[in-house]
């Protein structure tokens, strides 16, 4: 709106992120010298794309996504099997795994669309669960609780990939690249329309904005990016089992989104900062067994003193009481339509 | 020529409570009515029922000659009709302005395509009428202060700007000037007669006979869910039905 202020902002923002993220950072790794911290600054990135694109579908457009950890494993379960099966290059399973894990995000949304608010986070909540179970046991294909070992083949145009140093700026890049599409879309008059939703979407309804095409066109695009993330993770990691993507791993992106607060992309992405690299802060410290619960007191104060997280637009609290139908937008529903003709579905 | 709104024997059964029952109106276009009853007599439910919240269970709503009951909100909305809720129904954790925009958006149908560099010119009509928006209801100033943090007086006219973002053919007002004091409610009415010699084709449920009475051409009034009278404020006051239903609800 103020033009030339703000732009002048955004462009000094990108200019500090992108040095950081592609001079600086690689530049303390390398003085560090330890393969690990790159494999930490990798999951970090990881778990900020799966942040951000969480961010969109629950943040933006307030649907409580419980199992977006099935789209990560499904893009990593995808990943890892076209580059094991059938032998493609790593470059080309990246998108393809975030393109499996958009169509079955489809899939679940076309009939769990209509469902309201609390009703559909359960619903992801099972879609979580199958998707751990299928993994468990479908032996055949995914090698159950096995996991499945990805070697070496990370060679494109003499770089191999599978090096400390390119995996990191494959990962930076990739990540970098799918959440300024992350931004474009919540920072514009489309995540607009998302707001709209999360605020009030029988409203919104009335406003004209297409409710349920645009909740279904959220989850797709936001389990495209788990997939692609989980592309990321099977190929940087070289190996996969079913606990990278079990529920737990659903609650601590969700704790990320709630964190740095909800509806806010920066805090998304800080909130991916602080969970995973906090434990490793507090494990070089020795913190042992403390490192859990130093996070979950993090979490219950940022929840009682901060509802709104670190930089967030709504109050976890509130977006609770709207989930459970307690909120001032569920009173007027219940004084203003009947049950049968909430117009939120799909079909 | 047929009327620019009508609705044939629209009715609407809660249970076995008839909320509208039987009830046909026309409106012409560039009217400005006001739909009047006490209360529970089933004026929302007909707002309702015109704009796609609720269906109904019998009866026919038709703009410019094409039905449109049985269409979602948001198709009718895209068809013209822009509303108001009587119960304020803002979206308070975004901006005075990101609130109009979602009218402005809903005109223009937006969709994930929109975020492409061509589909700029879509974008460009959204912050342009959001600020035409603003600008007629005068709350341009706080075009950047988040919704819940403005007065109630205020959030009544964010509520008819993003109305008006939407760009419709037919506005419909319900009790706009509940909870507004004298003075404001006396602002208002202008406002309302304002928006109304512009061009634009409005129903006003209003529970301040005063009002409706003094910019209104035309009243039609309700009374347990049936149109008891439809004309001239004049001949409404006159109306011995009408003083029945009234005197009958407030004993
Ligand atoms: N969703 C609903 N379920 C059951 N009864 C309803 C519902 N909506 C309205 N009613 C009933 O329909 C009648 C008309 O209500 P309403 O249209 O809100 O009246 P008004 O707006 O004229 O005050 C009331 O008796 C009300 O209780
Ligand atoms: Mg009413």
């Amino acid at each position: 709106m103020n033009a030339s202020d703000t732009s002048h902002h955004r462009w000094l923002w990108t200019g500090i992120i992108l040095t950081g993220l592609f001079v600086l950072v690689p530049l303390l790794l390398s003085l560090a010298g330890r393969s690990y911290f790159y494999q930490i600054a990798n999951t970090i990135m990881i778990f900020a794309l799966l942040a951000a694109s969480m961010h969109l579908v629950t943040g933006v457009a307030g649907l409580l996504q419980l199992g977006h950890a099935a789209f990560y494993g499904i893009g990593g379960y995808c990943a890892a099997l076209l580059a094991t099966h059938f032998k493609l290059s790593f470059v080309v399973t990246i998108p393809l795994a975030g393109m499996m894990a958009g169509l079955i995000a489809f899939l679940v949304a076309v009939p769990t669309m209509r469902l309201v608010s609390i009703y559909f986070a359960v619903a992801t909540l099972g879609i979580g669960q199958m998707l751990h179970v299928i993994t468990l046991n479908w032996v055949p294909v995914t090698k159950g609780p096995n996991g499945i070992l990805l070697f070496g083949g990370m060679k494109v145009f003499d770089i191999d990939f599978s090096k400390p140093v390119p995996a990191y700026y494959l990962v930076a890049v990739i990540v970098a690249a799918c959440i300024y599409v992350i931004h474009c879309l919540s920072h514009s008059y489309y995540g607009n329309a998302l707001r709209a939703l999360r605020e009030d979407d029988q409203c919104a309804d009335a406003m004209g904005i297409n409710t349920p095409r645009l909740k279904l066109e959220s989850f797709t695009v936001s389990g495209f990016f788990a997939g692609v993330a989980g592309a990321l993770w099977a190929h940087t990691a070289g190996y996969i089992s079913p606990a990278d993507f079990n529920f737990n791993v659903s609650i601590l992106i969700l704790s990320m989104v709630v964190l740095g607060g909800l509806g806010s992309l920066p805090g998304s992405i800080l909130g991916a900062i602080i969970l995973i690299g906090l434990p490793e802060v507090l494990r070089e410290f020795k913190a042992g067994d403390f490192r859990n619960i130093i996070i979950g007191i993090v979490l219950f104060g940022v929840i009682l003193f901060q509802p709104r997280g670190l930089i967030g637009e709504v109050s976890a609290l509130d977006f609770i009481r709207n989930q459970f139908g307690l909120g001032r937008k569920a009173k007027n529903d219940a004084n203003k339509t009947d049950g049968k003709q909430m117009r939120v579905g799909w079909l | 020529m047929s009327a620019f709104l009508e609705t044939l024997q629209l009715g609407r059964t809660f249970g076995g409570l008839k909320a509208v029952d039987d009830v046909s109106i026309a409106i012409q276009q560039g009217e400005l009515v006001g739909l009047i009853g006490p209360n529970g007599a089933g004026k929302t439910t007909l707002f309702n029922l015109i704009s796609g919240f609720t269906a109904p269970t019998s009866g026919e709503v038709r703009l410019k000659g094409e039905r449109i009951d049985g269409l979602t909100p948001h198709d009718i909305a895209q068809r013209g009709i822009g509303r108001t809720f009587q119960n304020l129904r803002i979206f308070p954790n975004i901006s005075v302005f990101d609130n109009v925009t979602v009218g402005a958006i809903g005109h223009e149908n937006i969709g994930l395509g929109s975020i492409l560099p061509w589909q700029k010119a879509k974008s460009d009509r959204i912050t342009q009428k959001s600020f035409e928006a603003l600008q007629a209801v005068g709350l341009l100033e706080e075009a950047d202060q988040l919704a819940a943090n403005i007065s109630y007086g205020k959030r009544k006219y964010l509520e008819i700007a993003r109305a008006l973002a939407m760009q419709p053919d037919l506005l419909i007002l319900d009790e706009p000037a509940a909870g507004l004091n004298e003075t404001e409610t006396q602002h208002l009415a202008s406002f309302i007669s304002r928006l109304h010699q512009e061009g634009r084709t409005i129903i006003l449920i209003e529970h301040d006979m005063r009002l409706v009475m003094s910019i209104c051409q035309r009243v039609i009034v309700l009374a347990s869910g049936r149109k008891i009278c439809d004309g001239t404020p004049d001949m409404v006051q006159k109306d011995t039905g009408v003083l029945e239903a009234y005197l009958g609800v407030d004993e």
